[in-house]
């Protein structure tokens, strides 16, 4: 089975790497159009924000025989009548099953000024590859002010980001509040005090309407309403295109992204698939890497015969977690989250506002499962709930009880202290000896541990009791005292 | 407390009053005990106490003082039994027992090749009767199969450490170099109940507020790190995996790695790097539960402690709830990588280790009863191995069979059409211990003959055609390896009751009924200077260790080569036993647990230990006074998921696996998670935890996924008293 695989970024190297693993018959070219090998995009905004050394991105690649890995080139025309690709040097592949894993490429809005013949004025900059990051972390030593464009995830990561590394940061974003596609009003208004904590300046209701520029730099922008913004950088995070430029070529079913079925072929062609952003699966692309990976999981799972590819219903997709990286801001969604409709389902939704120390968790609870969050400012509570999420594991009774607590138990309840215990209770739990049997040592003449542990073993396993043991001793003498002294 | 050593004599008998210095039966810690003889009409032949020793302080758990108990069990096997033909068992003299066991071993294999005979045995034997075992199987039945019950203890840390390091020796240093390190990161291991005063050897690092335990309950090791005493990570269970990689790539993407080290003395980084880059905190979130600010504050702290950043020293240690995985080996591959990112491995004051569980797990993988191995930790497979082996032992190399099958295939195989038709089992309570049990108990049942060598009828003794009475450690001489990697000496203290005899005895007779009449001396002493001979040159080279030297006290750890040789406290500060000297990173990655919960399975059901028992309960369990303190098999549940379900304490608990059924006492605790319950396997019957786990094993080890399947519980609807 010959497969061509067309990208080979995070999602497209996933594929690969699992084919080649699991089926002995595959036979792969995969076709990457940066010159490196694959890469972690996700990790993009901790390398701007100084977080990640830029040398871990790196990711593992496919080593074998039955795999060709051309970095650097990249595919210019399918054939689907031949079966073949052509890439870029002329090359031509012939292929029995054809995978796209394009990606997705940065929507550039459209501001006046922002470019010219040569491509982005300096200053002005998308994050969507190691050399968008590359040319904004060149430009930090002579920056002091950035504007943010887009409030989404990867916009709040790159102004907490860039604000951590002492940057005046303005977030500019055309919604009226942010990260609108997942958090509502309350969470959303939450999250913007948090980012102001964090030194953000956020600017709702408005964008970015021209660049301006002083000797070819960046200098400032101007926004919709007419405000001017003076600054060294801007970094537009105004979402993401599916890149189906040449699928559409091929005349392959497109609308937003490539049309696939649950199957993750195409409707046009049963040879051609497409995962990772590039698709447009039944349940929408949600822009998460981990949906991408899922879908190649299952693909390979298909061709191997390890299961039928089945479509996730949007609302159950264990794989669409929005999780913001932001030290200072904790804002994970998943599932119903947001402004959602309730439809026909049953849905007990339970929320928790506690605006002044910047948290807010809401809960979606149908038919025992969880089915939707919104945490932020809660690290325990979002790591939980995710954890639960994906793996559908059933609620308690009262849906509350993820809210007001973790769920892996909350914090140790104080251990009470050896002079409150009960006689029946364990001091020494290595012995199982209880504190009645030591008291009544001590009673029969015991005062030191040593002479405990011989009539009782207490504090002869791991020793840990041996202070209380000395309390509990200290405490008789105390006692006999006045006895002695009368 | 610990008695002087000036009442304590070595070796010999002694008479009321003496005083023999030995160590506890039970698990690899191998606390040192003081044995003193009682007056005859005492209800037990000897008083315990606890001796002074660098690993145990003085220290001793409940089992351990109780230990003389299971000398003098009430239905304690003393003589040879026989299957009747109504079922039942009638007692028998040796002779006749033996001429049993050699007539059925001779016509089954006569009938089916050498092939149909197969050994299953134990970690808790000494080193002695674990190399006279594998002997017996390769020169006398010449049978490849011999496995034992630590392929479901130790063999996914040993396939992890010989990969990586070349060697494998369990912690690889004295455990008392811990007290110095700044942090000590345990990953499923529950030390403070399992081997309690180990937990003295973490008093340093939560002095400083370095002890993290990462388990999913909040078991008594993970409260030690209560009060800022350290860090406790709860993963999903089946997930910490993901926690060892997430920590990997912070040490990585914040420059915490120790570059000199890594470039002196390992090879593989950039593999290693590659494949952590898809494990960001954030994403190892979503899996392991476990917030990615707590992985990174974690990573940190080990980092602030390693050597290459002015600390103190850090330790990385492994145990089952890591390795009892289908990714077991990965699991612990994963925790070397990052000890070696640290550059903590082969560091004085710095290092990685497994924590061997069995008595003998150590010495027990080192010398023969493995299914691929010869003594002295060598492969049936190298030529050079077997002959070196072959010519101690006076037979012709191609005489020695290859290499046979780890454990669950073996007991898979057992009553097939190709498999062993006879099973002797030394040392091990399978029907108990084994995952998936009715499985085994039903694979058992296929047998031609099943022989059985216990000390009290167990679950497994039960079901054999005969059963031979052993003796136990304060009845017997003979060595021990414990958890650091070093010998010591088990000494005998009493005669066994009855008619009970050691295996070392019962292997001579049965190989002189099979045409061997040399090779198998029944005295322990003898037995060990072969062993030393046969390990001389091999990874486990015991061949400077003798008994007067290990009776005049002297510590050694193993590699001892020569009568010259001080022994290796410490392993790797020179180089590692691989071909180029350095360790391997090898990039590993993650996977579900196998059995993984499901709409009609919903909750993961995780098994361990308590501290009153041990393994099967075999012995534990015969004791009252452990009995008192844990009567019943019980199941953990939290308040939340018992509210749920309408579970109340002290009720029963109906648990449904994929496997089977089970019964347990529920008790309500908030120290595990809501979405996870757990159940000791100490018992059999309804209560057996085995019953119900899961028997995929882990690919390169061989190892069962013990640790993890998912569960539905309810409660039940039987009457009290259902699980006596």
């Amino acid at each position: 089975m010959r497969i061509v695989v067309i990208g080979h970024g995070m999602v497209g190297s996933r594929l690969v790497e699992d084919l080649i693993a699991r089926d002995q018959d595959a036979y792969v070219t995969v076709l990457g159009r940066e010159p490196h090998g694959p890469y972690n995009r996700v990790l993009l905004s901790s390398v701007v924000a100084g977080k990640s050394d830029p040398a871990m991105l790196a990711m593992s690649a496919v080593d074998s025989e039955r795999a060709r890995v051309l970095d650097g080139i990249h595919a210019v025309d399918v054939d689907r009548a031949a079966r073949t690709v052509t890439d870029s040097r002329g090359d031509v592949h012939a292929y029995d099953r054809l995978v796209f894993a394009t990606g997705s490429a940065a929507r550039i809005p459209d501001i006046l000024g922002i470019a010219t013949d040569r491509g982005l004025v300096p200053g002005v900059s998308v994050l969507k590859d190691l050399a968008d990051a590359e040319g904004i972390l060149a430009r930090l030593p002579k920056s002091r002010r950035a504007v943010v464009l887009g409030a989404g995830v990867l916009g709040l990561e790159v102004a907490t980001g860039l604000a951590a590394r002492g940057l005046t940061v303005t977030l500019v974003h055309h919604s009226d509040r942010v990260m609108e596609r997942q958090l509502g009003d309350a969470a959303a208004q939450i999250a913007t005090g948090s980012l102001s904590r964090l030194g953000v300046r956020v600017v709702t209701g408005s964008s970015v309407a021209q660049a301006i520029d002083r000797r070819g730099q960046l200098s400032a922008v101007r926004l919709t309403d007419g405000t001017e913004v003076l600054t060294d950088l801007l970094v537009m995070c105004a979402g993401t295109i599916p890149e189906a430029t040449l699928a559409r070529r091929a005349g392959l079913a497109c609308e937003r992204g490539i049309v696939v079925g649950s199957d993750l072929a195409s409707p046009t062609d049963p040879a051609v698939f497409a995962i990772g952003d590039c698709a447009q699966p039944p349940e929408g692309g949600t822009g998460l890497v981990a949906q991408g990976w899922d879908q190649a999981t299952r693909l390979v799972d298909a061709w191997t015969g390890a299961s039928v590819p089945v479509a996730r219903p949007a609302h159950d997709d264990p794989t669409s977690i929005v999780r913001v990286k932001a030290s200072g801001l904790d804002v994970v969604t998943m599932g119903l989250s947001g402004k959602f409709e309730h439809g026909e389902r049953e849905l007990r939704a339970v929320r928790l506002a506690d605006p002044s120390i910047g948290r807010f968790v809401e809960v979606v609870v149908s038919h025992g499962l969880l089915v939707g969050a919104t945490v932020v400012g809660d690290k325990d509570c979002a790591a939980q709930l995710s954890a639960m999420y994906t793996r559908m594991i059933p609620v308690p009774a009262d849906p509350a009880h993820l809210i007001i607590r973790p769920l892996a138990g909350a914090g140790p309840a104080a251990a009470a202290s050896v002079e409150d215990m009960d006689d029946a209770d364990t001091v020494c739990q290595c012995n199982t000896v209880t504190k009645g049997r030591i008291c009544a040592a001590i009673a029969d003449g015991c005062d030191s541990v040593e002479d405990v542990a011989k009539a009782t073993r207490a504090s002869t396993g791991c020793g840990d009791c041996r202070a209380n043991v000395t309390r509990l001793i200290e405490a008789a003498a105390h006692d006999k005292v006045p006895a002695l002294a009368g | 407390m610990p008695a002087s050593h000036g009442t304590t004599s070595p070796g010999a008998l002694s008479a009321p009053g003496g005083a023999v210095a030995t160590h506890c039966p039970y698990c690899a810690l191998q606390c040192a005990q003081t044995l003193t003889r009682t007056a005859a009409d005492a209800a037990l032949p000897v008083e315990v106490s606890g001796r002074q020793f660098p690993t145990n302080r003085g220290g001793l758990c409940q089992k351990g003082w109780t230990s003389a108990e299971v000398l003098r069990a009430k239905d304690r096997i003393t003589v040879p039994m026989i299957r009747t033909a109504d079922g039942g068992f009638r007692e028998a003299g040796w002779d006749e027992a033996l001429d049993l066991v050699a007539g059925r071993i001779e016509s089954l294999q006569a009938a089916h090749g050498r092939d149909a005979i197969a050994i299953f045995g134990g970690g808790g034997l000494t080193n002695e009767k674990a190399y006279a075992l594998g002997k017996f199987a390769r020169t006398v039945l010449r049978t490849p199969y011999i496995d034992y019950n630590g392929r479901f203890c130790m063999s996914s840390a040993a396939a992890a450490s010989n990969r990586s390091l070349g060697m494998d020796r369990g912690l690889g240093f004295p455990l008392s170099d811990l007290g110095g390190a700044d942090a000590v990161l345990v990953v499923g291991s529950n030390m403070g109940v399992t081997m309690p005063p180990f937990v003295q050897h973490l008093a340093g690092a939560r002095e400083r507020g370095g002890l993290v335990v990462v388990d999913p309950r909040e078991t008594v090791t993970a409260k030690l790190t209560h009060e800022a005493k350290g860090i406790h990570l709860a993963p999903v269970p089946g997930t910490d995996l993901v926690v060892l990689l997430a920590l990997a790539h912070v040490v990585l993407a914040e420059g915490l790695a120790d570059a000199d080290y890594l470039a002196q003395r390992t090879t593989g980084l950039d593999d290693v790097r590659r494949s952590v880059a898809g494990w960001w905190p954030e994403r190892a979130e979503q899996v392991c539960g476990i917030p990615a600010d707590e992985l990174r504050r974690t990573a940190r702290l080990l980092a602030a402690a390693s050597p290459s950043r002015g600390g103190r020293g850090a330790y990385v240690l492994t145990g089952r709830g890591l390795e009892q995985m289908s990714q077991g080996t990965a699991g612990v591959t994963a925790a070397i990588n990052l000890a070696l990112l640290l550059g903590l491995i082969g560091r004085e004051g710095s290092g990685f280790g497994p924590v061997t569980g069995q008595g003998n797990g150590q010495g027990g993988r080192e010398h023969g009863q493995k299914s691929d191995q010869l003594p002295g930790y060598r492969m049936i497979t190298d030529p050079a191995a077997r002959e070196h082996v072959a010519g101690v032992w006076g037979v012709d190399p191609g005489s020695l069979p290859g290499p046979g099958v780890p454990a669950i295939r073996l007991l898979d195989s057992l009553g097939t059409a190709d498999g062993p038709k006879a099973l002797l089992v030394h040392g091990s309570n399978v029907v108990v211990s084994a995952p998936n049990a009715d499985k085994v108990r039903e694979a058992l049942g296929r047998l031609d003959l099943l022989v059985v060598a216990d000390l009290v009828p167990s679950e497994t003794a039960l079901l054999a055609d005969v059963i031979l009475p052993v003796t136990q450690w304060a009845e017997e001489e003979g060595t021990m390896t414990n958890l650091e990697g070093r010998i010591i000496r088990r000494r005998q203290a009493v005669e066994a009751p009855g008619n009970a005899r050691s295996e070392l005895w019962i292997l001579n007779r049965l190989a002189a009924r099979l045409g061997v009449d040399r090779g198998f001396p029944t005295d322990a002493a003898t037995v060990f200077t072969e062993l030393a001979a046969a390990s001389a040159g091999g990874k486990a080279d015991y061949s400077g260790v003798t008994y007067e030297r290990l009776d005049r006290g002297e510590a050694l750890y193993w590699p001892v080569r020569g009568e010259g040789h001080e022994g290796t406290p410490r392993v790797f500060l020179d180089a590692f036993p691989t071909p180029d000297g350095k360790a391997r990173l090898i990039a590993v990655d993650h996977h579900a647990p196998d059995d993984d919960v499901r709409g009609d399975a919903p909750l993961y059901l995780i098994t361990g230990r308590v501290l009153q028992h041990y393994q099967s309960g075999a012995q534990t369990r015969r004791v009252a006074e452990l009995n008192a303190a844990q009567p019943e098999p019980f199941v953990e549940v939290h308040p939340l998921l018992a509210d749920r379900l309408g579970l109340t304490e002290g009720g029963l608990a109906n648990l449904t696996t994929a496997r089977g059924e089970g019964l347990a006492t529920v008790r309500i605790t908030e120290a595990t998670r809501p979405d996870t319950v757990f159940m000791p396997f100490h018992w059999a019957g309804q209560g057996s935890a085995n019953r119900l786990t899961n028997d995929v094993t882990d690919p390169i080890s061989g190892m069962p996924e013990f640790k993890v399947t998912a569960v539905a519980i309810a409660p039940a609807r039987v009457t009290e008293g259902a699980l006596a």
